[in-house]
């Protein structure tokens, strides 16, 4: 008997999760019923682990989606918060039509492609003919294509001969960065997620991998759940999340002391002779200071001798003791193989460099690395922070295939690679976010195109570079899906295509590109980046009359904007400029990434190479080929990046520094902020819930019960939060989260009140200029019961 | 209605109790377990919302480790947002205009 299409689609469902785990169930279907006319394959939108996914369209909608069980990244899970990406695509709300205002007091009328990219054109150009070319820049963003912040920075070094190119992961995962070249002498991670499963110790620090990284976290609790007393999980975070009430230990410590418990950890290892004294001798080098000046490992010693646990314990608060630290440190050098994961936590901090250089330290004095299931890993945030803007020139200080702007060589490389004059791309670099954005304030800037993100909202201190961005003397694009509060300060909005509606290229956490294919035409007007890249850069030629600007886009010339446009950027991207590089992509074409599940991991110098998937493990010789092209002897390790001409690994003497701005008497608790989406919430499932879905979410103060006790807080009270720099009103949430003095807010609710970066500081890192988003004073007080709220609205 | 097929992972000793738990859930259908502690689940709501604040919920089960989609079908849901009979919370930090009132 036929199913009803209802039981037919439930019996699929059920078939297609039982067959992830080797499930039989004993169901049938129907094989001539139908879920979907075609299945597109592609990259999920939301974070940076990379989960493949397939978008069923049935009559030209997106209608289903399922994961892909051949990728190597999730195996065919998926989660919940990153699936609903498909309801955009039909949204009513989308951006259709270019919106332009002379003046940011006016209203917003449609206008035509063709008056939109003349507007965009001659602003840009009036700016650089009365002020220079380092009087525009592009703000990008790690959720934009690999394919369009080439494009753009493109054009913006070599056509209007300027490196104001930014993008937002300089707020997420500069530190990482900054960690990686200065520890290894190399950007990105050297393992894989595969190491999860030959793991024995995780060590995961300032991170809510359970919720922000589920399907991640699904692989490293399916290892402990295996191997339940082989394996052990230590969470570090001053909050207790959904991660930490996994695993087997929690660290729990003061926000900003992160620095001496790691030193302390390190401590342990040296005092009890934990470290591993081959790996040191082959591998490593010790340095010291600005001048990453050698010195020994004795003097190293002497270093960190000052960091005693019963100092660091002391430092740290929490629940953190000597012999915690201690037992700790034990597990993490003696486990059979480790692997450190972390995200924001680290990141996010004035010392982030430093903390990311602390956890290498801990690897390198261990020698816990470059075996399988030993590896110090940074989780991203975004879809594409490393594929497109660390790998694809998206930073104001480097250049496609991770080559700073400032060495004359390799920036004479990339304009010889573009066919542009010598001396076009300047030597200085540009304007990282903070300055770009206070250099917007100054009036220094006067025409910016933000491309994908939402500044207005995601800059620490936010309302202090809101003002700058409100200048009538600035003329902001912006180009987007949805109106943002950055589109509130836009002088001209062009609409964009989204994920799916597409082609190009995401590059995830562990050095994996992998191609997403147009699967739908974008909404009304819509049209993909490159397509407006191109054409803007066209006009650009014309206003300024200078022909660079055009050869920068020539080899692009009427191409069809859905498929052969990006694929003729990519390839001028891998096969040129990734070409010899540490991240080599020659093997990752189109057709390439076309056949694989899930995509290559870099370096992959042929098409044999990344057939096979690429590179697993960096820098191991038999297991990377740069390992063996660039080796200097015979050993099994051999540390080619570009970084360190030493061909070692660097162990950084870093001393303790706390954050930027501590409690004290006037504002008495830590304030930190994180981006786990979480929703109003009953403890029962009713009717409900929909209204109060309906209603929209918002965001709480998560406050601790001894805390809220004492100050008279009830959970729905309304909250005042102050700091230094401003005030917010939330409602409490009575949590066992935070620790005692400590408070934490989730930064993604845009109503004024409740927008906590209007508070946060935006001090940064002198390294990597990331800011440090996670930590600030603040005080709390009681204003009032529970209130209904509003969502917040905005009119365009 | 979105209907959504998940493997969840639940701690092999509290399976019995969960499972006991999700049966009262007129949502929820288990259609299969195995030793290691994985569950087939297939959950239907009236909208992907909804679905997203019940999987939360159920997360959060006493003995759920993780709570893994593998399949969601909203044909209803999208041809509904089309015709403008519902309109979706946006994501990424995008912003909702104002109704015209």
């Amino acid at each position: 008997m036929a199913l009803s299409r209802r039981e037919f689609l439930k019996r699929t469902a059920a078939l297609t999760a039982a067959s992830l785990v080797g499930m039989n169930l004993p169901l049938k279907v129907d094989r001539a019923q139908a879920d979907a006319d075609r299945w597109v394959r592609g990259t999920c939108r939301f974070c940076g682990v990379g989960c493949r996914v397939e978008l069923g369209i049935k009559d030209g909608r997106p209608v289903a989606i399922r994961g892909v069980p051949q990728s190597r990244t999730n195996m065919g899970y998926l989660c919940m918060k990153g699936m609903l990406f498909y309801q955009l695509m039909r949204h009513p709300d989308r951006l259709t039509k270019p919106l332009y205002r002379e003046s940011k007091k006016e209203k917003f009328r449609e206008i035509s492609w063709e008056e939109a990219l003349s507007i965009a054109a001659k602003k840009f150009a009036e700016s650089i003919k009365n002020h220079g070319p380092d009087s525009v820049a592009y703000y990008g963003s790690g959720q934009a294509l690999t394919e369009e912040t080439y494009l753009f920075q493109k054009i913006m070094r070599a056509g209007l001969r300027t490196n104001n190119v930014e993008g937002n992961p300089r707020l997420c995962m500069a530190s990482a960065v900054g960690g990686y070249i200065t520890s290894f002498g190399a950007d990105e991670p050297i393992g894989s997620y595969a190491d999860i499963e030959q793991a024995f110790c995780f060590f995961i620090i300032g991170s809510n991998m359970a919720e922000a990284h589920p399907v991640l976290f699904r692989r490293v609790m399916r290892r402990k759940l295996d191997n339940p007393r082989e394996v052990t999980v230590i969470n570090a975070d001053p909050r207790r999340s959904p991660t930490s009430r996994i695993a087997d230990i929690h660290l729990q410590f003061k926000p900003g002391t992160d620095l001496a418990l790691l030193n302390a950890m390190a401590y342990v290892i040296v005092e009890e002779k934990l470290y591993n004294e081959d790996f040191l001798n082959n591998y490593c080098t010790f340095r010291v200071g600005k001048e990453k000046k050698e010195v020994s490992f004795e003097d190293y010693k002497k270093f960190i001798s000052a960091y005693t646990p019963e100092k660091a314990a002391d430092i740290c608060g929490g629940n953190i003791t000597p012999d915690l630290i201690r037992k700790v440190a034990r597990i993490f050098a003696t486990s059979p193989a480790t692997m450190s994961l972390w995200t924001m936590g680290i990141n996010q901090r004035i010392r982030g460099v430093w903390a990311n250089n602390l956890i290498h330290n801990l690897h390198l004095l261990t020698g816990q690395l470059c075996r399988p299931g030993a590896d110090s890993f940074s989780l991203t945030g975004q879809p594409n922070a490393c594929g497109g803007v660390r790998e694809g020139g998206g930073l104001c200080h480097i250049l496609p295939g991770h080559r700073p702007v400032k060495v004359d060589k390799l920036r004479h490389e990339v304009e010889d690679l573009w066919g542009v004059p010598r001396g076009r791309i300047p030597a200085k670099p540009g304007y990282h976010t903070i300055a770009m954005f206070s250099a917007v304030n100054e009036g220094k800037i006067k025409a910016i195109w933000i491309n994908c993100t939402s500044p207005a909202q995601s800059l620490p201190n936010c309302d202090k570079y809101r003002k700058g961005m409100a200048r009538e003397d600035v003329f902001i694009i912006v180009t987007d899906i949805f109106p943002t509060k950055t589109t509130e300060l836009a002088n001209l909005i062009l609409p964009t295509a989204f994920h799916f509606e597409k082609t190009g290229v995401f590059g995830c956490t562990e050095r994996r590109s992998q191609l997403t294919l147009k699967a739908i035409d974008p909404p009304g007007e819509a049209k993909p980046e490159v397509w407006i890249a191109r054409e803007w850069a066209l006009k650009l030629a014309e206003e300024l009359n200078d022909p660079v600007i055009k050869k920068c886009v020539e080899p692009f010339l009427g191409l069809e904007p859905g498929y052969e446009l990006p694929k003729a950027i990519w390839t001028e991207y891998t096969q040129k400029l990734t070409a010899g590089r540490d991240n080599d992509l020659r093997g990752a074409t189109y057709e390439v990434l076309q056949q694989l599940p899930d995509g290559v991991q870099w370096p992959a110098p042929t098409k044999e190479w990344a057939l096979k998937g690429g590179t697993y493990k960096k820098f191991v010789r038999g297991l990377d080929p740069l390992a063996d092209e660039h080796a200097i002897d015979e050993k099994p390790y051999q540390f080619y990046g570009p970084a360190h001409k030493d061909h070692k690994l660097w162990v950084w003497l870093r001393p303790y520094k706390g954050p930027a701005e501590e409690p004290d008497a006037e504002y008495p608790f830590y304030l930190s902020t994180g981006r786990v989406i979480d929703h109003w919430h009953t403890s029962s499932m009713t009717g409900r819930i929909k209204e109060l879905m309906r209603a929209n979410p918002y965001a709480y103060i998560e406050i601790n019960p001894k805390d809220a006790q004492r100050l008279g807080i009830k959970p729905g009270d309304m909250v005042l939060v102050e700091t230094r720099r401003g005030k917010n009103i939330l409602p409490a949430k009575v949590y066992e989260g935070p620790m005692e003095g400590m408070v934490f807010v989730y930064w993604y609710d845009m109503a004024e009140d409740r927008m906590i970066n209007r508070v946060t500081k935006d001090a940064f890192d002198p390294g990597s200029k990331e800011p440090e988003f996670k930590i600030c004073a603040c005080r709390i007080k009681r204003l009032s019961g529970p209130k209904p709220l509003k969502p917040y609205l905005v009119r365009l | 209605m979105p209907i959504g097929g998940f493997v969840v992972h639940v701690q092999p000793e509290e399976k019995e109790e969960l499972l006991r738990e999700l049966s009262r859930h007129p949502q929820v259908e288990v259609f299969g377990h195995d030793e290691k502690g994985h569950l087939i689940v297939v959950l239907e709501t009236e909208t992907s919302e909804e679905m997203e604040a019940l999987v939360e919920e159920l997360s959060r089960l006493r003995g759920v480790i993780n709570f893994n989609l593998a399949y969601l079908h909203a044909e209803d849901e999208v041809k509904k947002i089309e015709a403008g009979e519902i309109k979706p919370e946006i994501r990424f930090h995008r912003l909702r205009p104002e109704e015209s009132s």
